[in-house]
């Protein structure tokens, strides 16, 4: 049986004394190589943007348990048996195939936001992934949410762009077309690649703007075939320095494969921002499950895709050192109606759960279950609770640290932001300032032990760099309430600063700590 | 208009007739956008018919032969004959139909690649797109869909969509064989609203999109049940063929919304879905949606209040005034001072398809080897064409390829870096680096043939002026031109070329003195189909 998120909290905690030593194994390599770059914080994050093309059915991805009465008189020729599903806490569960997100929900790497939408949902396909590319309702709205955050740091672009300053892609849209998401307001910020290790050289061509329609597609143009050779070239070499380590990958996933020259580029150094994965086939009118066993079908292939996909990646993530850098978000334009249709399919619906990952995650789970109907209410979708833009503000506010002022000028609504993607922030060391966490001796040469103080609960004890890069976890555990005594050798750390970062449930403490070399 | 693709304005915004003057740019621009790749001699006939015979010759559908039995795994037809009403094998019919669906997609890039002076293939992609269904599993009703689709390129507008309603590809492609009055399924009456007939207005409150209601799609649902398909994939009946089943349709009272006029739909058997298409058909704003998607196609992207009002307003007018028949609203369009208007020549950035047959067609490269090895020519040109965006028988989506609708880049989209790097290699690959060779037998941009159909293939200035001509909307600088001479003589004097050509005349078969000639070409026409201006038209 998988351990649950909601058992783990309670389990009974291990003694510190069984904690290890736990520097030994260290892979001091490429940390080294980390430590000449520089970046710090939000700069140095990475958005990762995964696309349910066509409207995923959220109510058979993530049942709600406490509504499967219900389900089944909504659905009866689609109801997962209750049996099947992989149960994530007392009320929620994933679709069966979905093990990989459900061992990172178990872990505090998967999130879920609840009910994701937008008043008066538009049931246009095209209509609403515009609105959930623009990031607003106004239907004359042509920027994507990305491409107003992107305009508003970066003005101009894409003339005298890439430079010193930012000399890789803004965004990287895997696949053939740029995404709508990152539309600017002269450009598209996102730069399509199929394969980072291919190398671009394409025939410059020198053209003049005549100032038709003509003549702009000739600038456009011209300016692609520059922006693709040295993109290309930028791309080309962090996928040729970058690594992959996780063996999770499967080759015949096409998400996964995508996924997995995301994970190889931002080892490489590549400072891209943004990366878009797009996958088709959410459209589920028909044959969305099959007759004989509603656990297979369409929508079961898309999930296990999905899920293993995501759970390569995060695998990958932390095997490269970088999971405090990376998060990801899915979207679709829309959840699918309650109640299922006669083709074993669902029509166009309303809200729908949004899934997030990575270790900076705030809330496992966003919001209330929706509730589901006794009776059939023809077309029918499920009513929106949380604004799909006040997830987007979040996300800039936790992940990229934009200021909120700037956040409210890329929407037009009074945005509310909600606590999703910020766990990593620093700047919550206590709330009297006094350092809880003490690293002894410090500075410390061959040893040294950390010493907090916690209550029954989960900790994570991390070593950060000074640009809060994960080099090495110390603990990932059920402590017992009371103080704990941490041993660690440092004896293949390099001399300099660090910052030693404890995680837990009931808050967040940091300190340095300063390696010297032994006497 | 996107503020990132911003213009001079067209001068003329009227759909009355052009009276400028016709020269070798004007004709070109006509045959360029109704065709994939006119040659010169094309576009000189073109000038010397004159503006109204051109579009007469355009505007005619000419006849097609179905596609035949090439490949091997076909079990019942035999080589060379064609299967589009053959029964299936009794058993394990996968290999036959893998077959057909090879045979189908070949023949669809035949159809582009030996296109004559004619709308015919330009407006069945239009419509492709505008119904966008993929190919069924049953590759007679594929078949059966595309020449419905070819029936009607310039006919009725309304009855197209009639017969598209219960046509049993549309049927698998947007479910409507499994709507019954059990439990309907609103996947097709929603896309008869938003995409193929009247069109999605703004929304203006919950389920009000101003033309239609989310009830209306509801209604539309029930009055739609009761189709299935009968004969797919059947080792007795020849065609597959639609259905309608009384028992299995809604036999309500379906009443539609305000916004179509509060109209009451009674049961009506199998003639439902036709009263109900009546209804659609007679709203004042019918017209517009489709009118905006020819302009979109054929003219210009960028639809502004005055090209609204003062030509899609106006195609509507025509299109509704002529019982929707869409060849008088070709013919206006096509002969409008506005479709001439400088401003919007090379305002379209080439499709994969467009590219490619611009390359092919408009060098005379059409392979001519037997049935199965051209069949394998044209289908690796369809899976390439798919790789670089324009799988013709699988649209992306059911609003058919992002770059026909969608704001604000349009037509940008079909030129991401990767794919223009797709297309560049393509380029290359066809003149200079070999080409396809299937079996032995090779296939690519055939330059000696296209050097041949020139006026003066011993003179390299004039070479390079008719290649602009031919490839690109817009005069090319004298630099870009000096680029392509200097390619094409190798940076030799302009007499060389000439001696060399001459040579190569006077000794027929010699590969010594062709080769060159081959090559130079070749290497020219490389990078004009890299060039920016090539990518538009």
């Amino acid at each position: 049986m998988t351990m649950k998120r909601s058992d783990f909290i309670r389990l009974v905690s291990v003694g510190s004394l069984a904690l290890p030593s736990v520097m030994k194994g260290m892979k001091v390599q490429p940390v080294a190589q980390q430590l000449f770059t520089t970046s710090v914080n939000a700069q140095d994050r990475v958005l990762v943007l995964i696309r349910l093309n066509g409207g995923n059915d959220g109510l058979n991805t993530l049942v709600p348990l406490d509504q499967y009465a219900n389900l089944t008189i909504q659905r009866p020729n689609l109801i997962l048996p209750q049996n099947s599903l992989l149960k994530i806490t007392d009320t929620l569960a994933f679709h069966p195939v979905m093990g990989g997100m459900e061992y990172l929900f178990d872990t505090g790497r998967v999130g879920i936001v609840q009910n994701v939408g937008y008043p008066e949902q538009n049931r246009s396909h095209f209509r609403s992934m515009d609105i959930w590319s623009t990031g607003m309702l106004d239907a004359g709205a042509t920027s994507g949410w990305m491409g107003r955050y992107f305009d508003a740091n970066w003005p101009g672009f894409p003339t005298a762009y890439p430079n010193a300053d930012q000399p890789d892609p803004f965004a990287i849209t895997m696949g053939y077309e740029v995404s709508s998401t990152c539309q600017g307001l002269m450009a598209n910020f996102s730069h399509a690649i199929t394969d980072p290790f291919e190398s671009y050289n394409l025939d410059p061509a020198g053209i003049v703007n005549d100032g038709t329609y003509y003549g702009s597609h000739m600038e456009f143009l011209a300016t692609l075939i520059d922006q693709t050779n040295a993109y290309g070239q930028q791309i080309y070499a962090a996928a040729n320095a970058g690594n992959s380590l996780s063996n999770l990958y499967d080759p015949n996933n096409e998400l996964a494969v995508q996924l997995r020259y995301i994970a190889q580029m931002i080892s490489g150094g590549l400072k891209t921002k943004v990366y878009i994965v797009n996958i088709n086939g959410f459209d589920t009118h028909d044959a969305q499950v099959l007759p004989t066993d509603a656990t297979t079908g369409d929508h079961a292939t898309l999930l296990k895709t999905l899920s293993d996909a995501i759970h390569a990646f995060m695998d990958d993530i932390r095997l490269l050192g970088l999971e405090d850098r990376v998060a990801g978000m899915t979207f679709s334009e829309f959840g699918r109606q309650i109640a299922s249709n006669y083709s074993h399919g669902t029509d166009h619906g309303d809200a729908a759960p949004l899934f997030l990952f990575g270790n900076c995650l705030h809330t496992p789970v966003f919001g209330a279950n929706p509730v589901v109907p006794d009776q059939i209410i023809d077309q029918a979708g499920l009513p929106m609770a949380v604004d799909f833009r006040d997830v987007y503000a979040s996300m800039l506010k936790d992940w990229f640290e934009v200021d909120v002022n700037q956040i409210q000028s890329f929407f037009e609504h009074q945005v509310t932001y909600y606590p999703l993607m910020g766990n990593c922030n620093r700047g919550t060391v206590n709330e009297n300032g006094n350092p809880v966490v003490l690293v002894y001796p410090n500075p410390c040469a061959e040893y040294a032990t950390i010493r907090f103080d916690c209550q029954s609960e989960w900790v994570r004890v991390e070593l950060l760099d000074l640009n809060a890069r994960l080099i090495q976890v110390l603990v990932d555990s059920n402590l017992a309430e009371g103080m704990h005594n941490v041993p660690v050798e440092l004896e293949r750390l390099a001399v300099g600063e660090y910052i030693i970062r404890v995680r837990k449930d009931s808050g967040e403490l940091t300190t340095k700590m300063m390696r010297v070399k032994a006497i | 208009m996107s503020p990132n693709q911003t213009a001079q304005t067209p001068s003329t915004f009227s759909l009355s007739p052009y009276t400028g003057p016709w020269t070798e740019a004007e004709a070109a621009h006509l045959l360029r956008r109704t065709m994939f790749g006119p040659t010169y001699q094309q576009i000189q006939t073109a000038v010397a018919n004159g503006m109204s015979a051109t579009l007469n010759t355009l505007l005619t559908i000419p006849t097609l032969s179905p596609p035949v039995t090439w490949d091997p795994d076909e079990a019942v037809v035999p080589q060379g004959q064609t299967w589009v009403n053959s029964v299936y094998p009794s058993n394990d019919t996968q290999p036959t139909e893998n077959a057909r669906l090879r045979s189908l997609a070949s023949w669809v890039i035949e159809r582009l690649n030996t296109e004559q002076v004619s709308i015919a293939e330009k407006m069945c992609l239009f419509w492709q797109n505008h119904f966008a269904c993929e190919a069924a599993f049953d590759s007679r009703a594929t078949y059966n869909y595309l020449m419905l689709i070819r029936q009607h390129a310039l006919g009725n507008f309304k009855q197209l969509v009639k017969d598209m309603t219960i046509d049993p590809t549309m049927l698998i492609f947007l479910d409507g064989y499994s709507n019954n009055v059990y439990s309907p399924n609103e996947n097709y009456s929603r896309e008869l609203l938003e995409l193929y007939s009247i069109g999605k207005g703004p929304q203006v409150s919950t389920g009000d999109y101003t033309s239609y209601t989310e009830g209306d799609v509801a209604a539309g649902a029930k009055i739609l049940t009761g189709w299935y398909i009968e004969g797919l994939r059947s080792d007795t009946v020849t065609t597959p063929y639609a259905v309608f089943e009384n028992t299995l349709h809604d036999q309500t009272t379906k009443t539609l919304s305000a916004r179509l006029g509060n109209a009451v739909v009674n049961a009506n058997g199998a003639q439902e879905y036709s009263d109900y298409i009546d209804i659609i058909f007679s709203q004042p704003d019918i017209a517009k949606h489709i009118c905006k998607k020819l302009y979109r196609y054929f003219v210009n992207f960028d639809i502004t209040p005055t090209v609204m009002t003062d030509i899609i307003d106006d195609m509507a007018q025509t299109l509704v005034s002529n019982n929707f028949n869409v060849l008088p609203v070709m013919q206006q369009l096509l002969s409008s001072a506005h479709f001439y208007d400088m401003a919007v020549r090379g305002s379209i950035i080439r499709s994969p398809l467009d590219m490619f047959f611009a390359m092919y067609n408009a060098t005379g490269s059409v392979p001519a080897y037997d049935m199965a090895t051209n069949g394998e020519i044209w289908l690796n040109i369809y899976w390439i064409a798919g790789a670089a965006g324009q799988d013709y028988l699988a649209p992306p989506n059911v609003g058919g390829w992002p770059a026909y609708y969608q704001a604000p880049s349009f037509s940008r989209l079909w030129v991401s870096s990767s794919n223009l790097k797709l297309r560049f290699d393509f380029a290359g690959w066809q003149t200079a680096w070999g080409g396809f060779n299937i079996n032995g037998n090779p296939f690519s941009v055939d330059t000696l043939n296209y050097l041949a159909n020139l006026p003066q293939p011993d003179d390299p200035v004039a070479i390079v002026e008719h290649s602009c001509v031919v490839f690109c909307p817009k005069p090319v600088s004298q630099m870009d031109k000096l680029v392509l001479k200097t390619i094409l003589c190798n940076g030799l004097p302009d007499f060389e070329w000439t001696i060399q050509y001459n040579d190569y005349v006077a000794n027929p078969g010699d590969e010594t003195y062709a080769d060159p000639v081959r090559r130079q070409v070749a290497l020219m026409l490389m990078r004009l189909f890299k060039f920016p201006q090539f990518q538009t038209f």
